[in-house]
């Protein structure tokens, strides 16, 4: 029999098989990401303490939103939710550069090297005392430690701002968010967002004056190959503003 | 006699199409790649409000730190009505789970359980403790902030403490 000849196979239809499946994956491919707002949660207290530290008013930022979603910052009825982070930076920057006694703001306090380093020999001490003392409780033991550490960031965050004192907002002062049950989560959703552009406002100037930087570049830059000296940075930031949230469980 | 041959008529030569299926192959490998399927298709419509300066949740998602949980209102009309009954008009879905009811799934108590199985099923490698695992709740604009605060509560009861609150990045600001 005649030897016979393989019939080449016709791959012009393969383009067609291609592009059937690459406008599949084109048609289901979504390209958007997750983002979000991320928030702690407290840890749970058995017993709830007692002779807890009266808040001075002027610490508290209180946000309240009722169930008809009016919002009240402060002792103001705010009709556009836009003017949040404004009052937000006021809170902030009123008193950083010379407190005044007679406005609702929370106080500063400044800072100087000796200052640190001498609360930083304490602690150290202090710390040191603990440990050795017999059946210390490890966890009191830790928490000395972190103070230690606490001491050491300070320190090291006064080096990086290149100044001769480091500023300081009220160990108290912090941003409540009072929602109630029926409140809408887009307005929530709208204060979470209003807070964090203050606070992202705030540290961006002050990145831009102390290093010549957005702080979002810090950030990233962080994010992607932890760099100790972007953390040092980053520690200065929040030591300057920090985000202390307060979210109150609604009632009943 | 002119120097010049004149051209005979001649059509445009036909191009080569052989590398096309090369090409578009390339292309959907591409794709085929930078698609990431959703763990789950929620059962409930979620319209989510917008934001700015929002966190990216991708790195967290490449390690599996990261469970998802919806808030909004069920998109099948009859469990809409059958829920809406009970005075429950927006309901919970939670990602990725064994469902021996799926009823089950729409109530808060479901939290725990969900959370925690979810934790257990991770492989050993990812030894993030639980605190850090973050829960990131995508509500619904018109959602009650009570229900987000009624998740929290259930989170704290199990110790896990990082959530996240979902928007739409407009980021044009």
């Amino acid at each position: 029999m005649a030897k016979r000849e393989i019939p080449e196979i016709n791959a012009g239809s393969m383009a067609d098989i291609a592009f059937l499946l690459l406008i599949f994956f084109l048609v289901t491919t979504t390209m958007d990401k997750d983002q979000a707002y991320v928030r702690n949660i407290p840890k749970r207290v058995e017993v709830p303490p007692e002779n807890l530290p009266e808040v001075e008013q002027r610490n508290i930022f209180a946000i309240r939103a009722n169930s008809k979603n009016q919002l009240m910052v402060r002792t103001e009825l705010m009709q556009d939710p836009d003017d949040i982070s404004e009052r937000v930076i006021e809170f902030y920057t009123t008193n950083e550069n010379k407190n005044i006694l007679t406005n609702n703001f929370p106080m500063y306090s400044r800072i100087s090297m000796t200052e640190i380093e001498s609360a930083l020999t304490a602690a150290i001490q202090d710390a040191e005392e603990v440990e050795n003392t017999p059946n210390a409780m490890s966890e009191i033991i830790e928490f000395k430690w972190r103070i230690v550490d606490e001491w050491n960031k300070k320190k090291r965050s006064l080096q990086l701002y290149g100044k001769k004192e480091l500023p300081e907002i009220h160990a108290q002062a912090h941003i409540r968010i009072e929602v109630q049950i029926a409140t809408e989560y887009e307005l929530f959703a709208k204060i979470q967002s209003e807070l964090e552009e203050a606070i992202f406002e705030l540290r961006d100037k002050a990145a831009k004056d102390a290093f010549n930087e957005a702080y979002s570049t810090i950030t990233r830059r962080y994010s992607m190959d932890k760099d100790k000296l972007d953390k040092e940075k980053i520690d200065l930031m929040k030591i300057l503003y920090p985000d202390r949230f307060i979210e109150v469980t609604p009632k009943k | 006699m002119s120097k010049f041959k004149k051209e005979d008529k001649k059509g445009a030569p036909g191009v080569n199409t052989s590398s096309l299926p090369d090409i578009v192959f390339m292309l959907l490998f591409f794709f085929m790649v930078a698609t990431t399927s959703k763990e789950s298709d929620p059962t409930v419509s979620v319209k989510q409000p917008e934001g700015i300066r929002t966190t990216d949740m991708t790195p967290y998602k490449q390690r599996s730190e990261i469970d998802f949980l919806y808030l909004g209102k069920p998109i099948n009309p009859a469990r809409a009505e059958k829920y809406a009954a009970q005075g429950m008009e927006y309901l919970l879905f939670m990602d990725n789970v064994a469902q021996p009811n799926p009823d089950d799934l729409y109530n808060t108590n479901a939290i725990r359980r969900w959370k925690l199985d979810k934790f257990e099923s991770k492989p050993a490698r990812m030894s993030e403790p639980i605190e850090s695992v973050i829960t990131c709740i995508k509500a619904d604009k018109g959602a009650p902030s009570g229900m987000i605060f009624d998740i929290r509560k259930e989170l704290q009861e199990i110790e896990a403490l990082t959530v996240a609150y979902a928007v739409r990045d407009n980021g044009n600001i």
